[in-house]
């Protein structure tokens, strides 16, 4: 009993392996401009369907649409196309060009009902290798093939949503760049003058941040200085000098700190408006357009 | 009892109703748009395996940020039919010249006389008019592919150099 059984999967393993299962179409190429390689392209991608060609057999499809019930208007044709070639199904590819648009129109039909099980149409703009990719996509949908790489082929003709649109320099990239260092922003987006004129005026105030707290420092030093002298010291002529001198330090520390508070503030007041400014001017895309058309010369003929 | 029978009777006839319904599947590209066959919403997209009866059908495609689509398709009997729909973002522009007594025209329809403007208009290529002083003195394709801004220039006339 064993025995028969592993004698009847053997023989069922070996009548499945003998034959080949694969899909057989007759594929109806109708293009409105050669497309070079179509036939072998076409048998190379899709290795798990056997094709064949006939170039021959074309108008009638031509108008499908205008058939109030065009599957069955050609049940006859297509049975007996099926017979001739002896071929599971029938592939009707046509591509028509309309300036930088081409449609698709794929429809395929069961040799053995003659109806027409699947249609695709695609309109959309032309792009490099398009109509292959395209045929592939339709092809590769009947055949149980689908190629991630077409589909990305496809997408890289359309325009992108606004919102993945990246830009490689924003005007905030500007700004928090003179964040960090007045005039870097305006330098990144190309504004060379304003950069410089913003990064030698930060400096200057920094720079007068600098020299102010420095002398505000020289004049405290000098006030404590004297300050000492002056109670420690007997002297009245010397004593008047220090009181004298340590007044005029008083001053000066005052005036330096004021003056040191105020070029801090224009400063940090500054380097905002300069952030800002950075951001107003930043990279945005633009196009310039110019009249195309010549001008018309002045008539200067009496 | 005539429940019962009613949904006997449907039980029976979904399968002639189904044999006679072409299988649909619509893709488009952005994904998650909106589909809607002759008004009533289908979902989002992709969507397989649906059906549709054979004849004249209308799909309006929507998402937002993107030019909405209407499609007239006449469906034939067949056992299964798939559409491709691409949808074309809007961008919005802007438009700047700083020229005097120019009117602007896009596509034909859209006009405007300032020297500033924002447009929301489709990515693709535009046709845009220019008038002055009632005449046409410019016509150009515009090439819209990212929002961007248009700065638009007369060329000096020889009696101006």
């Amino acid at each position: 009993m064993k025995n028969q059984f592993a004698f009847f999967l053997i023989l069922s393993l070996s009548i499945l392996l003998g034959n080949d299962f694969r899909p057989t179409f007759l594929v109806l190429n109708h293009f409105d401009r050669s497309l070079s390689n179509v036939d072998s392209t076409m048998v190379n991608t899709f290795s798990n369907s056997i094709f064949e060609f006939d170039s021959t057999f074309h108008v009638l499809f031509e108008n499908i649409d205008e058939y109030e019930n065009p599957a069955s208007s050609y049940m006859v044709t297509i049975r007996d196309l099926g017979e001739k070639h002896n071929v599971d199904y029938i592939l009707y590819n046509r591509i028509k060009h309309d300036k930088n648009r081409f449609t698709l129109d794929g429809q395929l039909f069961n040799t053995r009902s003659g109806g027409l099980i699947h249609r695709r149409k695609v309109d959309l703009i032309n792009y490099l290798n398009g109509q292959i990719n395209e045929l592939n996509m339709w092809i590769g949908n009947v055949a149980g093939i689908l190629d991630n790489e077409w589909q990305l082929n496809r997408e890289s003709i359309m325009f992108s949503d606004p919102e993945d649109i990246e830009l490689k320099k924003t005007p905030l990239g500007a700004a928090m760049r003179s964040l960090v260092a007045p005039g870097w922003g305006q330098s990144y987006s190309g504004k060379k003058i304003s950069s410089k004129v913003w990064a030698g005026t930060e400096s200057t105030l920094s720079l007068a941040i600098l020299f102010s707290y420095l002398k505000y420092d020289e004049a405290a030093k000098s006030f404590l200085k004297n300050l000492n002298l002056y109670g420690s010291s007997d002297d009245v002529q010397k004593v008047t000098g220090f009181r004298t001198q340590a007044e005029i330090d008083w001053e000066k520390h005052k005036k330096y700190s004021e003056l040191a508070i105020a070029f801090a503030g224009a400063t940090g007041t500054g380097w905002v408006a300069n952030s800002i400014h950075a951001w107003i001017i930043g990279p945005r895309p633009y196009k310039n357009i110019y009249q195309k058309w010549e001008s018309q010369k002045p008539n200067t003929a009496g | 009892m005539i429940q019962n029978y009613k949904s006997l009777v449907f039980i029976l006839l979904l399968p002639v109703y189904l044999n006679g319904q072409v299988k649909l599947s619509v893709n488009t590209i952005p994904k998650k748009v909106k589909v809607l066959l002759d008004g009533i919403l289908m979902g989002e997209s992709p969507i397989k395996n649906e059906r549709i009866s054979p004849g004249v059908h209308k799909f309006e495609i929507n998402k937002k940020g993107y030019a909405p689509l209407v499609y007239d398709i006449i469906v034939n009997p067949s056992q299964a039919v798939h559409l491709d729909f691409f949808l074309n973002p809007i961008y919005q522009i802007k438009f700047k010249t700083e020229e005097v007594g120019l009117v602007f025209e896009l596509n034909g329809t859209q006009q405007w006389d300032n020297k500033f403007i924002r447009l929301n208009i489709e990515a693709g290529d535009h046709l845009l008019r220019v008038f002055k002083l009632g005449e046409i003195v410019d016509e150009q394709t515009i090439h819209v592919d990212e929002p961007k801004k248009f700065n638009y220039y007369l060329k000096k006339s020889l009696s101006e150099d």
